[in-house]
């Protein structure tokens, strides 16, 4: 990491240097050690930091979907209670989805979206950190009621009444209530700054449609959290004045209809899953193009199936809803409209097979997963075809059936991508590669056992196996060997195998950072602009912004179309070392970045002392909104980059010499 | 120039598996190809007699929600076939083998529009009887027999009005008509068009019967109807299907089917006037004990007291949700505690459910009898209900609730009371 360095003396600035800092403490500008984690703004540390906690979170859900899968491996199992079963279940859907695959997805968009657009930061890097830091105080936060009267236990759709104090006593549900709106506010925030990234700050030459695919089905996710993370805020805060303020508005006596919460829910649940997949889908169409040697078959319409389908999430709501009572009329319409969903997510699976017929298909890990996905995520969405029809979704709906259908779209699709970008973009964030050898063992465990744990689920929700319940009976289960005992006992059995093929990954991490190997800059002969720089990345990623004129662009700067008219003749002219050596001797004079600030993590903290104040004390939310308010103040007043009255002097390492100045 | 791509070539043969782990890679790809299969083959054979088989159907609404779903299924398993062929064929096809860098297509319209306009014509085509299979199913006039449901945690109540003719659920009774409240076991008569009128006392339940149709949410301060028409005599199991709290697992239903006469004779014998125990009996100090331990809640019709006087329970003052199963003809129904537990022993339970559809009725008719009562279940759960079946009934915790508990409490019963009540209890038929 470059230092940033305390400037040398101007004899007539130019810009204007702040004489002093603006609160208690002197301003943080390490480079090196906690502080320079814990202060940063800068978007790489900050997508690191979201994936390492992501990842244990991923852990925590595992773990407690292991417990629940031990309680249902035999008929009236005795692992779990009901009521901490229904606390398991709470909590393991809402770790996975808000604490795991949404911050994950958010740790390779903060990573990757400025490199792939050429671009030195986000647009508002302090913001970007405060959005990390509620993602993890909320989560810790949420977390802490294992231990304070018991976590959440209305099931991660929380419906009304359910909700309410005399079905749910414990404060669980507030904890879940609040902590959601804190971890959203990190999701609302991370989606302005980078909508304002990408429409504002992509390198000259680059228009919409030379933009990375990955960076392109983030920007749609972003609008979707933009216009989905308001209405789930307004639920929550509907449901917190319920319970803590005596509200009636889910109150069936004072008039108010349980189906308001399903609607707000659901008008944010289902763009939700669109958000939780988007990522994914866009990691899988950086990947395949690499792996197989030829570019993404239809980038445009794989950039407009993604609108489409952002845009087409929103008019399907209701299919969550299709035995809840509402009218004939409004299930034939989100019925069909939710057919009509299928085709845009179709025609990605088509352009991704047609990417890799007739390729040259090169089966990394990375490749390998992106592969798994096309597969298990077709899988998931057939059956979701087949809930689209209403009348058949009354049957199944509510059955471990939709369990199998989500986990399949979920674990087969957004997780899959994800462990395909981990496996892609490793070598370019830590600077060493994992190993193919654990990472093929990782991969075909992972497979076989969520085939395992989720194939037979269909199987048995068709066959009438609720779902949400702590217990399953023999009495329910059938005859013969192949009943429902049995495949519950199978999908047990496939939960711990999933598990050790996640654990596998963690052993991978752990080999491959031992090694001292370093990996290449460019070990995939990649195509995209966030591989024109070094491994890692330096801190101001670029040292000259690279002016584009292709789509894949890093590829057209190392292959030359040699041949003529309609013939193609691709000849390497470049490798990625000798780009970047080129960019080194050019290297900008004048690069601009902000400095670390306290003021994000200090507001972040505000919102826990505020939410515990709900919880226990109402003296400490005015005590926490106080901390907010400082904060904000503190904040505004702040100058984007330190004065050099916060240096100590450092030795200034080689390279260029930076001069600070305001920028955003 | 050369010298670069010799360098390039050295990076990907150094980190990019060439052939051996690729024909590796391809040898996996087919052994899980072939997992795949024999995966399908097995998962092919599942539970026979799963009581609620969606896939099984048994009732008319059932049958015309299966007739719209299978070749749906057909159709979505051939598409999966389909994809995960090409995917394979592509993945062995077009393999490293050293080939150079190949041809840079960016896509072909042609194609493109072909594979929207497929998908698209057949979503039509499945449209267009789900429309139809929506509208039909949701028609609910013209009941030949209307049953009000009421779920409540953690169990299912139903009310047979008395209708405008004097009939209740198409059935005329031969004595006096009044409303018929059980719980547990809906009993329908076979062939009607049964529509129930549904909803909740406390938060949202769900119906299922899946032999019989899809579900249908049951939510307080709604009423939704929903119906039924079972074809056969017989018991169809069901479930609450929306997450209700603490026993959501523990909130069974059944419908139990009769053929007209058999019903005819059920309604009649659920309006036969209350009798009380022979005095001097087991059963005669059990109904003293009822009235004294249970029936501030668990209302019995026609019980009166020493008095003379009408027992009527007044569940709203101790339970949340306001109501306790009515226990008048408990033993005409063989599951209780919200269809958790049989009121039968395993034979018997057996005998009757496996009883085929001519004589089912006459078995199901003769209800449980002092032979083939289950006691076991049905002690346990009178000397501590909370711990068989998890409630909210711990008196320290009810605060949240107006000191009301959500299901049946613990009642500290001697082992006495217990032997009369089950002794009473056996003869409310």
């Amino acid at each position: 990491m470059a230092l940033i360095e305390k400037p040398a003396p101007i004899a007539v600035p130019d810009v204007a240097t702040p004489s002093s800092s603006y609160g208690v403490f002197r301003r943080p500008v390490e480079s090196t050690g906690w502080k320079s984690w814990l202060f940063t703004i800068d978007h790489k540390k900050l997508g690191i930091m979201y994936g390492a906690v992501a990842l244990f979170f991923f852990l925590v859900g595992g773990f407690e979907a292991l417990l629940i899968r031990l309680q249902l491996a035999g008929p009236d199992g005795t692992i779990l209670d009901a009521d901490k079963y229904n606390q398991m279940f709470t909590m393991h859907a809402t770790t996975m989805v808000f604490l795991f695959v949404m911050p994950m997805a958010a740790a390779f968009a903060n990573y990757f979206v400025p490199l792939q657009i050429g671009a030195r930061d986000v647009a508002f890097p302090r913001i970007n950190a405060f959005g990390f830091w509620c993602f993890l105080f909320g989560g810790i936060f949420l977390n802490t009621s294992w231990i304070l009267g018991g976590a959440a236990d209305g099931g991660w759709f929380m419906y009304a009444p359910n909700s309410s104090v005399p079905f749910s006593p414990t404060s669980g549900i507030d904890f879940w209530g609040l902590g959601l709106q804190i971890t959203g506010i990190a999701s609302l925030t991370g989606a302005i700054n980078l909508i304002v990234t990408v429409i504002n700050m992509r390198a000259p030459g680059m228009s919409l449609m030379k933009m990375p695919i990955f960076t392109w089905m983030i920007l749609v996710v972003q609008f979707l959290l933009l216009f989905a993370i308001p209405v789930i805020t307004v639920a929550l805060f509907l449901l917190m004045f319920q319970r803590n303020f005596d509200a009636t508005f889910f109150t069936v006596e004072a008039g108010a209809d349980p189906l308001l919460w399903q609607h707000l829910f659901w008008i944010f649940g289902h763009p939700e899953v669109y958000i939780l997949i988007l990522p994914s889908f866009g990691i899988v169409s950086e990947v395949l193009p690499v792996f197989s040697r030829k570019p993404l078959f239809g980038y445009p319409l794989v950039v407009f199936s993604g609108a489409a389908i952002g845009f087409v999430g929103w008019g399907v709501w209701a299919h969550h809803m299709f035995a809840s009572g509402l009218g004939p009329i409004s299930v034939a319409v989100f019925s069909v409209a939710t057919m009509a969903i299928a085709i845009p997510t179709g025609v990605k699976i088509v352009n991704w097979t047609m990417t890799l017929w007739g390729g040259k298909l090169i089966f990394t890990t990375s490749m390998l997963f992106a592969i798994g996905l096309i597969v298990q995520f077709t899988i998931g969405g057939l059956s979701g075809v087949t809930h689209a029809v209403a009348p058949s979704d009354t049957q199944q709906t509510d059955t471990y059936y939709i369990v199998a259908h989500f986990h399949y779209v979920l674990f087969g699709g957004a997780i899959l991508g994800i462990f395909a970008g981990l496996y892609y973009w490793w070598p370019k964030v830590f600077g060493k590669l994992l190993d193919e050898k654990w990472g093929k063992w990782n991969f075909w465990t992972m497979i076989v056992g969520m085939n395992l744990t989720f194939g037979p689920m269909h199987v048995v929700g068709l066959q009438g196996q609720p779902r949400r319940m702590y217990v399953h009976t023999a009495a329910r289960n059938g005859e013969g060997f192949f009943n429902i005992t049995f495949w519950n006992l199978v999908s047990s059995i496939g939960a711990f195998i999933l598990g050790i093929g996640v654990l596998l990954f963690f052993i991978n991490v752990v080999i491959s950072s031992r090694r001292s190997e370093k990996a290449p800059l460019d070990p995939w002969d990649a195509r995209s602009l966030e591989w024109l720089t070094t491994s890692p990345p330096k801190e101001h990623n670029f040292d000259v912004i690279p002016t584009v004129g292709h789509l894949d662009e890093f590829f057209h700067l190392k292959y030359e179309d040699r041949g003529e008219g309609d013939h193609h003749d691709f000849q390497q002219v470049a490798t990625a070392e000798e780009l970047i050596a080129e960019q080194e001797a050019n290297a900008d004079e004048h690069i601009h970045l902000p400095s670390p600030s306290y003021w994000p993590i200090v507001l972040a903290f505000a919102l826990p002392v505020m939410a515990y104040g709900v919880i226990y004390n109402l003296l400490l939310v005015p005590a926490g909104a106080a901390i907010a308010l400082a904060s904000m103040f503190g904040w505004s007043l702040e100058p984007h980059t330190a004065s050099p009255a916060d240096y100590d002097p450092p030795a200034p390492e080689g390279g260029a010499e930076l001069e600070v100045s305001t920028n955003g | 120039m050369n010298r670069l791509v010799k360098q390039h070539q050295k990076v990907s043969i150094d980190l990019m598996p060439t052939e051996p782990t690729t024909s590796r890679s391809t040898r996996s790809r087919l052994c899980n190809a072939a997992i795949g299969l024999g995966a399908a083959t097995v998962l092919a054979s599942c539970a026979s007699d799963a009581p609620q088989d969606t896939w099984a159907p048994e009732g008319k609404y059932a049958q015309d929600i299966h007739n719209l779903q299978w070749p749906i299924f057909m159709i979505a398993g051939i598409v999966g076939l389909i994809v995960f062929g090409v995917i394979t064929f592509v993945v062995v096809k077009f393999r490293d083998r050293g080939q150079p860098i190949p041809e840079q297509g960016h896509g072909n319209a042609l194609i493109e529009y072909v594979f929207i306009a497929i998908p698209a014509l057949l979503l039509a085509g499945i449209a267009v009887p789900t429309v139809a299979g929506v509208i039909s199913l949701n028609d609910t006039d013209d009941a030949d027999c209307v049953v009000n449901v009421t779920g409540q945690q953690w169990w299912w109540e139903y009310d047979y009005p008395v209708e405008a003719d004097g009939t209740i659920c198409g059935a005329q009774p031969t004595g006096e008509a009044a409303p018929i409240i059980t719980s547990g076991q809906m009993v329908i008569p076979v062939d009607a068009k049964v529509v129930i009128r549904g909803t909740s006392r406390d938060v949202i339940h769900s119906f299922w019967v899946p032999k019989l149709n899809g579900k249908r949410d049951m939510v307080p301060g709604r009423v939704h109807t929903w119906n039924f028409q079972a074809e056969q005599p017989g018991i169809y199991a069901g479930q609450c299907a929306e997450f209700c709290g603490l026993s959501h697992a523990n909130m069974r239903m059944e419908i139990v089917a009769l053929d007209k006469g058999d019903f005819q004779a059920w309604i009649d014998n659920q309006l036969e006037p209350y009798q009380s125990p022979e005095a001097g009996t087991l059963a005669a100090k059990g109904e003293e004990t009822f009235i004294s331990q249970c029936s501030r809640c668990h209302q019995v019709d026609g019980l009166t007291d020493a008095d003379g006087e009408l027992v009527v329970s007044a569940p709203e003052q101790f339970v949340w949700s306001g109501a306790a199963p009515n226990l008048t003809n408990l033993m005409t129904r063989n599951t209780f505690a919200g269809a958790s537990w049989d009121l039968l022993t395993e034979d018997a339970r057996e005998a009757v459910w496996e009883a085929s559809a001519d004589e089912f009725g006459a078995l199901y008719l003769e209800g449980v009898t002092k032979g083939t009562l289950n006691e076991i279940d049905l002690k346990e759960w009178l000397r501590d209900a909370p711990s068989k079946k998890p409630m909210y009934t711990d008196p320290e915790n009810l605060e949240d609730t107006d000191g009301k508990t959500r299901g049946m409490p613990y009642l500290a019963l001697s082992e006495d009371q217990i032997d009369e009540l089950v002794a009473y209890l056996i003869e409310r038929k």
